[in-house]
Order: structure tokens, then C-alpha cells, then sequence
């Protein structure tokens, strides 16, 4: 009661915070119950005047209206307003900010300060911290851990182990040690990590990967960069060192001249199936601009073919990066923009067509068949359908002519959430039968029988403009959607909105989803019609591969902007075009 | 004394005699030394600077003590030099134990190979966590065993100061011996429902699905639903049917019953429950199905998949009803429970209880009870009113997916009304 009341209180200020209902995200939930509110005042009041268990009743069951909610846009997975493309960088989040969902979470809860010492304190004073201080762990190693944290000045941290190996027999240990390491190698301070680096090196016969990895960072801007490399040896015996420390080593040895080990431990890092970091990347093309090699070009020329057969994509400086280093390669002169494509598939720096998104036949065969096998079968056919319902959907799809449109009935059906499910369905099967599509829809049988959702005499008219395959109640439909829009062939395009990502996570491997990827790219059609009954229009389909490609004479590379998050099933939307002036 | 003190976490090394020969105790003598050397300075304490506390601290002192006393344990600890992995891996740890990090402070040479030999470093970490927490456990279980037995030490002796005033004869009726004659009673209940009770079968058939952690999980969940079943006043009659003779399962079950495996009541089999009974009779329970429990049917076979799902692999025993064109049901957990968090999979056990609950009382409401507390906030109790409720909830939601329109939609729906 006493909830519904201080809820109750706060409404004028609600009211004015909010004046478009629901539109802010951040009140969409006691906007909701405004609105509620508004409508049936009386329902309101009545509910809240009982008891407190009802209160308890009704959090119960907002808790629960949430959750149908959002199983609802699960299923359906409708955004109604979208402007980007359904694959362009940043959709995810804008997608993500449109719904109101994502947004009721409270901030974290702020911290209880604790005042560090900001200047090396003797040891009375650390005593006296000492303490003061109350907590579980040793003060020693919280408050180490709360210097490194904050970073700070590593005269304070050097006070504090002055103090611990003045009370300790001379003797810090080792946790200590690190973190006074993590604080050196933060503040660039590289004879300290030398300092560190003795000491650690003659007490300890070996170390962890956390202070190897210090010292491997801490050591590279230094004369003993070599030493890092035999840390890199000693991490080898007990498991592969990470790309962070692949990344520093590198960039230690570029950084003194030395190519050639610099390549051969990317040699390396490849061979332990690590992907490198970009920033590795980045150091290996910062450091050809000074050069002017014919080798050491081609391999640079090898790492951007790498981005390519990884479907990697540079960031916005390494981007800068490439482009200084094309401009600074004597005798060629390229020169480079950073541009956006047309919806031709034209750069619009230059003109070049850039590739298309179709697959060759052998990708296409490839793919087929992988889907087949992964997606559909993957190992028990009765998990997914039934054979005999695998078998009657082959033959389904032998027997008729290839189709031109595949359609998702379900997820179509289900667009707008106000209207009925056949009437829109039916809008869209019609108005794709004006054009001269030969289309397919895909469904499940229980949309056949009569209910006030799916109307009987609409259903038959889809029938008749539409070839049909009902599956099971209780088979998954998308699998044959994929495989009747791959067996049409090439110029067969699919409508659904879903991101088809579960299906993409059942391939094997990262090569099969990648190709899979640019195949749904190029075949997939989204509506993006806002309201039931208006003329659908589709997500345009980009004619062009989003990735790192080359001509001979002219490079043109998709890259990251800084300020926007891409997520993993996006593409960039910029590029960088490099081309040689004649 | 403080040499004494630093020396007690070392004791478990000097437990090996230092006799004998061979890696391993290479392995331990040095890790002993270079303890000892780490922890016992060999320089004494500089006392100039524990004396002269008000001064600034001298910043740079610790590095030379540090320094000087390692010259020590080179000369003496760092003896062999070996590249062996295991020695390595071992290291490692130690190192990490140093850092604070989650890892066991012993470990044996089968441990040791696991860790080696799992594939990513998050997997061994994950395994030595997993080590640091048994380890953890085992400890205190230690440490609440010994204050136990010092209580009853102390309760003994003054017992025994006590003088025994009441040693008079008493008179009574039994004698102590509940846990037998209920272990006997179970017993002849078990037996009876050997001969008349309703079958309830544990699908083995999972053992390929699953990793040793799942399966030793299934195994316990397992041997609690028996033990669940065994105090019941009507049991069930247990089957453990597909199950393999001398298989994963099998093996780990008799390693947990030993010898009482054979004395069990209940019937394991190799062969499938549609060899077993008429097919229609039976009912796949499983969570992925589309038809909702609504009943407990008294002449019906219940199957229970007994497999712990830690991956994902949805559907697997779906298919398997599918397969053998079995009917499957699943628990109406949605229409009597307010679901939070949670697969709506149970585990064995519970799922045992519920159904031995619904098999005496037949009342879901008491039945559901046995579902995790933490996976939902409470039973539904839905009236006529609060059902309105959320509907109208869910309308105000639907709107809300329009936000540019929604004023619209508002005057709208006024209008209608």
C-alpha cells in the first residue's frame, strides 16, 4: 500500500517530466502505469485500496505482463521504426534504443570512498591507516589493489612497501610486488620496472602470466627489449601467451628496427590460431612509412588480405594508418580518401564498382549443402522436424517451379501486433502477386485452423496466389526457409525481419557463418512498412560486399568510426578508397 | 618463535621424506627451499628503519633486501633447472596462490595432467576454481569436525564430573534402534511397490550428451530422487532403463552405491521402456513439450530423462519422444507459478518430488511447492480482476512499441471508449 501511494505521489511530477506518453525510455515503466491509470482510474484505485499483499500481487504481475512482453518481441522481433539498414553499423543500438525494455535498470551504486594517501607517507602514517582501516581482506593487499585501481603515484606505492618490508624483515610479497609493477609499467616509468624486473627475476624462479605480461610491456620501450622475448618462451611452457602479449612483444621490436623478428612472431601468433590484435596491425603499417621495401610492402599488402579472409575491418586510426602508408609508398602515388558508398555499389570517390554480394557457384554450393547438414539435420533429424516431414518438404520443393520470393508466414504475419495476423499476411502474398512474383510461404499448421487471428477464407485466398508448406506445430520453420531459398537458386530473395543468428550459430565453422552471412546479406528482404494495409517496401539490398578488396590499382577498405558500436551481424558503412593516379 | 610461525603452513612438504629420490620430491624439496628462502630472511631485519619510525621512509631501501636475500636461495633452492611441464604448470599455480588468485594450494599429479591438457586458459581456470572451492569446502568440513569432537570431549568430561545421580533403573518399550527398524520398514515398502507400484522410468539414454561434470550431477540428482522415493509412503516402482552395462552411467552409479547397488529395489535395465510397456500408456516428461500436464494419470508411465543440460542442446529429449512417437507433457509451471529466473527444467530430484506429491495429494499448488523458490516470485492466484489487469498492461505495452504515434493512439482509444 504504502508503494501505491508514493507512486501515487510522484505522478504530477511524472506528468510533467513526460508530457508524450511513453515516449522517453526512461519512464516507460511508470509511464505505463499512467497510462493505465488514466484510462480506468477507478481500476486503480480499487486495487490499491485492499491490502499489501495485493500490492505484492500487482508487482507480481507487471513482472509478469514484462514478461510476456518481451517473449512477444522475441517472437516476432518487429521494430517498426527504422531508418538505417538492417545490417549497417549501429542498427543493433538503435534498434535497442527504441525499445524501452533495455532501460530500466537502476545506475550502479556509487562507491564508498576510502581517501588514498596522495603523497609517500611514513610509516607512523600507514600505521595509523592501518588502522582505521576495517575490511575483510589484509590492509596490505586492498590497499594495494585500491593504488593500482586508481593509479596512483608510485612514490606513494614505494612508501607503502618501504613500510611492509621495514615491518616484514625486509622481505614484500609478491602480490605487492605486482601490483607496484602494474602501477610502474601504467606510469611508463621504466627503470623502476627494471628495478622490479632483478628482483622478481633472482627471488622467484618463474612467475604468472599477469607479472609476465607487466614485464613484457613494462621492458619494451626499454634497451633489454630483448629480454622480453625470453618472458614470451617462459609463458610458452604452460599455455599460449595472449594477443596482448604477442602485441607488445611486436611492437617492442619495431619499435627498436626489428622486422624481421616482428614478423616472425606474427608468423607465430597466427600459427596459434590467436586472430592479433588490430593495433599489431596498426604498429606493422606505422612502421612502413619510414621504409621503403619491396618485401616488407608485400607483406603488408598480405596483412590486409588477412583482414579480408577474416572479414576483419580497421578501426578509424588504423584506417589513417594504411592510408599515410599508401601515400607515403615512392613512385606509386596513390592517394586516399575516406568516403561512403553508393547504392550502386559505386565508390563514390572514384567510381569503381565495387564487388558483388553474390556468391560464386562454388560458395553457393557450399553453402547449400553445409545448411543441409548443419542446420537442418545437425545430427538428429527429429530435433529440428521428422524425416517424413523433411522428405515431403523436398519433394514439395522439387515439384514446383524455382520460386523468386520465400516468404517467413509467421514472422510477416506477425508484424504489426494491432492487426490480424492472415490480413496481413494476405496484404503481403497479394501485393507481391501484382508484381509477377513467384512466391513461396512458409508456416505452421496451426495457422490453418479457424481462430479469430487467422481468418479461414483469407488463408485460402494466400493458398491460392502462393504456394504453401505447412509444417508442424512443433518443427521449426526457418530451417526450410533457408533451404527453399538456396535450392530456387540465386536470384530467389527471402522475407523475414529475424536476424536468423541461431541458425547461423549451428555452422561449424567461421568460414561457413561468414559466407552464410554475406549470402543473407544479399538475399535477405526486411519490410520496413510502418503501418497494416500501407504498400510494404523492403530494406533495400545492398548489391556490394562490405570488405576489404583490391583491383590491382586501387584498394577500397570498409573501417570502423570511432564513435559508433557495431555489433558482430552489422557491417561499416564507411570507407577508405586508395587508388593509384595515373 | 616467529621462525616457527612462517614454518607451520610449510609442515605439509616436510611430510616427504627427504630420502627418498626422484622428481617428485626434487619437485617438493625445491619448492621447499625456495618457501623457506622467500619467507626466512637472511639478512636480518635493518632496525634502523622499524626504530626511527617518525622519519620519512627510506624509498628505495626494500629493493636491496630484497635483492640480497634472493642471492641466498640461488645458491641453494634453484637446484634443477627442469623444463618439465608439469613442473612448470605446477609453478604457475603456486604463483598464482601467491597472487591471491583462486587456486588450491595442493594438488595432485591427476589434477595437475587435467589442467595441462584442458585446451584454453579460461578452462583451466575455471578447473582450478572449481579445485580452490573443494579444497575450501573440505577445510572447514575438517575444521567443523574437530570443534565437534573437542565439544564432545568437553560434554564427556563433565558428564563424567558429574556424579551419576540418576543411574537408577528406568523402563522402557523399545530399545534405540530407529534407523534400522526404518531402514527395514523402507524396505518392505520398497518391496511392495517392486510388486505393485506404478513405474516410473529414468531415461539412461543421455550418458553420450553429456560431460563427467554433468553426468556425476546426474548421478547424485539420481541418488537423491531414489532416496526421495524410498521415504515416500506409496512409492513409485523405479526403473533405470537404456542403461548400459559397465557404461558411464553405470559404472559411476555402483562407484556411489557400492555394494548396496545389488540390494537396490528397484529395476535397471538395458532395455528401452517402449520393450518394457505398451507405448500408449507411456508419457515423456520433458520441458520442451507442447502439452501441458494437466493431471497426474495413476496408469500412465512417467519418463523422466535423466540428463543434466549444462550446454545447450535444446530439444534433445523431444526428439527422442518424437523419435519413438511417444506422447510428452510437461509441468504447467507457467499457469500456477509467477516464472522469474531460471530454465524451466528441474532437476531430478525435484522433479521426483513433485511427482510423489502429485501421486498422493494430486494438488498442484502443494506439488509446485518442491520448484526452486529463487525461480519464480509466487503462485498465480488469478481472479476475473487481476487477469483485466494484465491485459490492459499488456495493451499500455503494445502501445509503447509506437512511440511517435502514441498520442495518437491515446485520443484513439478515447474514442472507442
Amino acid at each position: 500500500m504504502t508503494i501505491c501511494m508514493s507512486a501515487l505521489r510522484s505522478f504530477p511530477k511524472l506528468w510533467n517530466s513526460s508530457p508524450y506518453l511513453g515516449r522517453g525510455p526512461r519512464h516507460s515503466y511508470t509511464a505505463l502505469f499512467l497510462t493505465n491509470c488514466i484510462w480506468k482510474p477507478q481500476r486503480w484505485f480499487s486495487l490499491k485500496t485492499v491490502s499489501p499483499q495485493n500490492a505484492k500481487a500487482r508487482d507480481l504481475l507487471t513482472a509478469k505482463a514484462r514478461c510476456l512482453r518481451k517473449a512477444e518481441e522475441r517472437a516476432h522481433k518487429h521494430t517498426p521504426f527504422e531508418s538505417s539498414h538492417l545490417f549497417a553499423a549501429g542498427a543493433a543500438k538503435k534498434r535497442s534504443q527504441m525499445n524501452p525494455q533495455s532501460k530500466d535498470r537502476a545506475p550502479p551504486p556509487a562507491k564508498n570512498t576510502f581517501q588514498l594517501p596522495t603523497r609517500p607517507l611514513n610509516s607512523e602514517e600507514w600505521d595509523k591507516l592501518k588502522e582505521d582501516f576495517k575490511g575483510k581482506a589484509s590492509f596490505e593487499h586492498w590497499i594495494s589493489s585500491q593504488m593500482a585501481h586508481c593509479h596512483s603515484s608510485i612514490d606513494v606505492a614505494k612508501s607503502l612497501l618501504a613500510w611492509v618490508a621495514a615491518r616484514n624483515n625486509g622481505i614484500v610479497g609478491y602480490d605487492i610486488l605486482v601490483k607496484y609493477l602494474y602501477l610502474c609499467v601504467f606510469h611508463q616509468q621504466t627503470s623502476e620496472v627494471i628495478d622490479v624486473y632483478e628482483i622478481m627475476k633472482t627471488r622467484y624462479k618463474t612467475l604468472e602470466s599477469g607479472a609476465y605480461s607487466l614485464l613484457i610491456r613494462g621492458l619494451r620501450p626499454s634497451d633489454r627489449w630483448r629480454e622480453a622475448f625470453l618472458l614470451l618462451e617462459d609463458m610458452k611452457k604452460v599455455m599460449v601467451p595472449s594477443k596482448k602479449n604477442y602485441d607488445d612483444c611486436i611492437q617492442g621490436a619495431l619499435l627498436h628496427q626489428d622486422a624481421t623478428t616482428a614478423w616472425n612472431l606474427f608468423e607465430e601468433l597466427l600459427a596459434h590460431d590467436v586472430s592479433p590484435m588490430l593495433e599489431t596491425l596498426k604498429a606493422f603499417f606505422d612502421f612502413g612509412r619510414d621504409r621503403k621495401d619491396g618485401h616488407y610492402s608485400k607483406k603488408l599488402l598480405d596483412l590486409l588480405l588477412y583482414l579480408r579472409n577474416n572479414q576483419l575491418y580497421p578501426g578509424e586510426s588504423f584506417a589513417h594508418s594504411i592510408k599515410a602508408w599508401f601515400e607515403s609508398v615512392p613512385g606509386k602515388r596513390w592517394k586516399g580518401q575516406f568516403t561512403a558508398v553508393q547504392k550502386s555499389g559505386q565508390c563514390s570517390a572514384c567510381g569503381t564498382g565495387l564487388e558483388s554480394i553474390h556468391l560464386s557457384a562454388d560458395e553457393y554450393e557450399f553453402l547449400k549443402e553445409k545448411i543441409m547438414k548443419d542446420v537442418i539435420d545437425g545430427g538428429d533429424q527429429y530435433k529440428k522436424t521428422t524425416p517424413q516431414e523433411l522428405k515431403r518438404f523436398e519433394s514439395f520443393v522439387k515439384s514446383c517451379p524455382p520460386f523468386d520470393i520465400v516468404i517467413d508466414g509467421l514472422n510477416v504475419a506477425k508484424m504489426f501486433p494491432r492487426a490480424r495476423e492472415s490480413q496481413v499476411l494476405l496484404d503481403v502474398v497479394s501485393q507481391l502477386t501484382k508484381q509477377n512474383m513467384q512466391l513461396l510461404v512458409l508456416g505452421r499448421k496451426h495457422m490453418l485452423t479457424q481462430r479469430s487471428r487467422w481468418r479461414k477464407d483469407e488463408m485460402e485466398k494466400i493458398q491460392k496466389q502462393a504456394s504453401c508448406f505447412f509444417a508442424d506445430d512443433i518443427s521449426e520453420d526457418d530451417p526450410f526457409l533457408l533451404y527453399a531459398t538456396l535450392h530456387s537458386g540465386n536470384h530467389c530473395k527471402f522475407i523475414t525481419k529475424d536476424l536468423l543468428r541461431d541458425h547461423k550459430a549451428c555452422l561449424a565453422d567461421a568460414k561457413t557463418q561468414r559466407l552464410f552471412f554475406k549470402w543473407q546479406r544479399g538475399h535477405q528482404l526486411a519490410i520496413i512498412s510502418r503501418f497494416p494495409g500501407s504498400k510494404i517496401t523492403f530494406q533495400r539490398i545492398l548489391s556490394y560486399d562490405t570488405i576489404v578488396q583490391t583491383t590491382g590499382d586501387s584498394w577500397h577498405i570498409p573501417y570502423d568510426e570511432d564513435l559508433v558500436e557495431r555489433s558482430s551481424y552489422e557491417v561499416p558503412t564507411k570507407w577508405l578508397c586508395l587508388h593509384q593516379q595515373t | 618463535m616467529n621462525i616457527n610461525v612462517t614454518l607451520r603452513p610449510l609442515a605439509r612438504f616436510l611430510v616427504m621424506p627427504f630420502t627418498l629420490h626422484g622428481k617428485r620430491n626434487n619437485l617438493y624439496s625445491s619448492i621447499l627451499h625456495r618457501c623457506m628462502s622467500s619467507k626466512i630472511p637472511a639478512v636480518p631485519c635493518p632496525n634502523k628503519e622499524s626504530t626511527s619510525t617518525s622519519q620519512q621512509l627510506e624509498l628505495d631501501g626494500w629493493k636491496t633486501t630484497m635483492k640480497s636475500s634472493v642471492q641466498e636461495s640461488i645458491s641453494t633452492g634453484l637446484s634443477d633447472k627442469d623444463e618439465d611441464p608439469l613442473v612448470a604448470t605446477r609453478e604457475l599455480i603456486e604463483m598464482w596462490r601467491l597472487l591471491g588468485k583462486e587456486v588450491p594450494e595442493h594438488i595432485t599429479e591427476e589434477e595437475l595432467k587435467i589442467i595441462m591438457e584442458s585446451p584454453s586458459k579460461s578452462s583451466k581456470k575455471k578447473y582450478l576454481k572449481h579445485l580452490y572451492i573443494k579444497e575450501k569446502m573440505k577445510k572447514a568440513k575438517q575444521r567443523k569436525k574437530e570443534m565437534k569432537a573437542a565439544a564432545r570431549e568437553e560434554a564427556m568430561k563433565v558428564k563424567l564430573l558429574e556424579t551419576p545421580e540418576e543411574d537408577k533403573q528406568q523402563n522402557f518399550l523399545f530399545l534405540r534402534l530407529w534407523d534400522r527398524n526404518m531402514n527395514i520398514a523402507m524396505d518392505w515398502k520398497g518391496a511392495q511397490a517392486m510388486q505393485f507400484g506404478q513405474p516410473l522410468v529414468f531415461d539412461m539414454m543421455y550418458d553420450d550428451y553429456m560431460k563427467p561434470k554433468e553426468l556425476q550431477n546426474a548421478v547424485s540428482q539420481l541418488l537423491e530422487s531414489e532416496g526421495c522415493n524410498r521415504r515416500n509412503i506409496d512409492p513409485f516402482h523405479i526403473y533405470f532403463c537404456n542403461l548400459k552395462t559397465n557404461g558411464a552411467y553405470h559404472t559411476e552409479l555402483v562407484k556411489r552405491y557400492r555394494e548396496k547397488w545389488d540390494k537396490l529395489l528397484l529395476t535397471a535395465t538395458e532395455k528401452s521402456y517402449v520393450d518394457l510397456f505398451p507405448k500408449d500408456d507411456i508419457i515423456y516428461l520433458t520441458a520442451d513439450s507442447p502439452n501441458v500436464m494437466t493431471t497426474f494419470k495413476h496408469d500412465k508411465i512417467y519418463i523422466i530423462g535423466s540428463f543434466v543440460d549444462k550446454g545447450i542442446q535444446p530439444g534433445t529429449s523431444l526428439a527422442k519422444a518424437k523419435r519413438l512417437k511417444l506422447a510428452t507433457e510437461c509441468l504447467p509451471l507457467d499457469k500456477y507459478l509467477q516464472w522469474d529466473i531460471g530454465t524451466k527444467n528441474l532437476t531430478l530430484d525435484q522433479m521426483m518430488r513433485i511427482l510423489l506429491c502429485l501421486k498422493n495429494t494430486g494438488n498442484w499448488e502443494e506439488a509446485l511447492k518442491f520448484v526452486p523458490r529463487r525461480k519464480h516470485a509466487g503462485f498465480l492466484e488469478i481472479s476475473q480482476h487481476s487477469q483485466e489487469f494484465i491485459e490492459n498492461l499488456k495493451k499500455a505495452k503494445t502501445f509503447k512499441s509506437f512511440p511517435k504515434s502514441s498520442l495518437n493512439v491515446l485520443t484513439q482509444k478515447r474514442q472507442l471508449k
